[in-house]
């Protein structure tokens, strides 16, 4: 189970990311102990390696410090933009560190064992929320979720997924795109 | 209306699969769509939300230490500030005067305040002295027990012992400095302090064993210190201890209470 069940307010959010470029220190501590769970566990769930991972923790929450002030909320939720910040940041490491392989043969087999002790969305939606992200996500079709997975998770290209696959490069893009639209209209009202 | 093409781009978009000469196009698509936002908007939040299915797990404490150290040894940029409105032209002749009479008044209040200053400094620095020699002599004092302890230990006298040294909550008694060696086995300890404040006739000192399993602290007894200070004694606490995980002092009345007055903690340590 997660730690703590917190409900954050979007508006909220926003308005801490005004305060952090703005210089507010308070702000941003705010903002850390609300998503740093969340995000620590997608690098972590990237990297397998808790040093990698609170390595581009710091360098994200630093970046954030610097960038606030050119976050857009017409383009995304704070929280979306520090996740797309996150997930680059750890796909960076990989790709230079030429780890690929070794972590997803990893990653294959913890994609299809249950997560025991909750998710990082139970420490930011609730536990109530997180069991209803887990059962949409968890009925995506296997091949759609994969594709989505291996696109955020593995930092494949779309060329990479296909051969990966061996499936062709039109039915990938249509299988995200169904996935991806499929998961929002599940979770419509849940996040 | 969004087209099957747009809605594609935007699930490749929020996966960071564009390749970057489709996604510089599509976000200028998306800078002057409202619609085509609202839906990166929901596609992201979905996102999230399959990001937010790995396992829960979070970093170590020092992480945020480290990121916050960092910011301290960052300069923040300033925010911009607003241009400063033109002065009307009846101004300009009067200006220049006005701006001279300004430093002239800025130089006697900055030589009045340069004055106190230095008085604040010359304070302050005695201050940092006194705080130095103060942490040199707790250091010492700190060392001088733990090495006690270490021989002790070495010569396995106290290899099965709870070890805990104190330090002071007081800011009037810093010097303040204790151990606590508790015998689990034997259900009995001694304490040993150093430079704690001698106590009124009405008031005494009194020792708590913090143990997980109780819901309070468990009384060890009262006592007070000689003029000096210091009192080296024998305890044992008032229930059977399981884990003597913290050591506490507190300021009480006369003969002790069955629960510790929290706002009255003296020494604290575990």
């Amino acid at each position: 189970m997660g730690a703590q069940e917190i409900q954050p307010e979007p508006n909220q959010d926003i308005e801490l990311m005004r305060g952090i470029s703005q210089g507010d220190r308070w702000a941003f501590a705010c903002f850390y102990d609300q998503y740093c769970k969340l995000l620590f566990a997608v690098a972590f769930r990237i990297l397998n390696d808790q040093k990698e991972a609170e390595d581009v923790l710091q360098e994200v929450f630093l970046q954030i410090w610097d960038k606030a002030g050119t976050y857009n909320p017409t383009l995304g939720k704070p929280i979306s933009w520090a996740v797309t910040l996150t997930r680059n940041k750890a796909i960076d490491y990989i790709r230079a560190q030429q780890r690929r392989t070794k972590l997803l043969e990893h990653a294959a087999t913890e994609m299809l064992a249950n997560a025991p002790g909750g998710t990082a969305n139970g420490t930011v939606h609730g536990t109530q929320n997180e069991e209803l992200i887990s059962s949409a996500v968890a009925e995506l079709p296997a091949e759609q979720r994969k594709a989505i997975e291996m696109a955020f998770f593995g930092g494949f290209t779309q060329n990479e997924i296909s051969e990966t696959l061996k499936e062709p490069l039109g039915t990938i893009k249509a299988r995200i795109r169904r996935g991806m639209l499929r998961l929002r209209e599940r979770l419509e009202g849940v996040v | 209306m969004i087209d099957e093409h747009m809605e594609e781009l935007a699930s490749l978009h929020v996966l960071g699969l564009l390749t970057p000469p489709e996604e510089k196009a599509f976000a200028a698509a998306l800078a002057r769509d409202p619609e085509l936002q609202a839906l990166v908007t929901s596609l992201l939040t979905a996102r999230d939300a399959l990001a937010g299915t790995v396992p829960a797990a979070a970093p170590s404490p020092q992480v945020k230490d480290r990121i916050l150290a960092e910011l301290d040894a960052r300069t923040k940029p300033s925010a911009p500030r607003r241009e400063r409105p033109t002065a009307p032209n009846f101004l300009n002749f009067w200006l220049p005067w006005a701006i001279a009479t300004a430093a002239v008044l800025l130089c006697v209040h900055q030589t009045v305040e340069k004055q106190t200053l230095e008085a604040t400094v010359a304070k302050q620095n005695a201050r940092i002295a006194e705080l130095d020699q103060l942490a040199d002599e707790l250091r010492g004092a700190t060392n001088q027990m733990a090495q006690t302890v270490a021989s002790l230990q070495a010569e396995t006298k106290l290899a099965d012992v709870r070890i805990a040294l104190m330090n002071s909550l007081l800011s009037d008694a810093p010097k303040a400095v204790a151990v606590s060696l508790w015998d689990n086995q034997k259900q009995s300890g001694v304490f040993v302090v150093q430079n704690l404040k001698p106590l009124p006739a009405d008031r005494d000192y009194q020792l708590w064993v913090i143990d997980p399993k109780y819901k309070v602290p468990v009384s060890a007894g009262v006592f007070q210190v000689d003029e000096s200070g210091n009192v080296r004694l024998h305890f044992k606490a008032d229930k059977a201890i399981v884990t003597a995980d913290k050591f506490a002092v507190t300021l009480e009345p006369k003969g002790g209470l069955p629960t510790p007055t929290l706002k009255n903690l003296v020494l604290l340590g575990g």
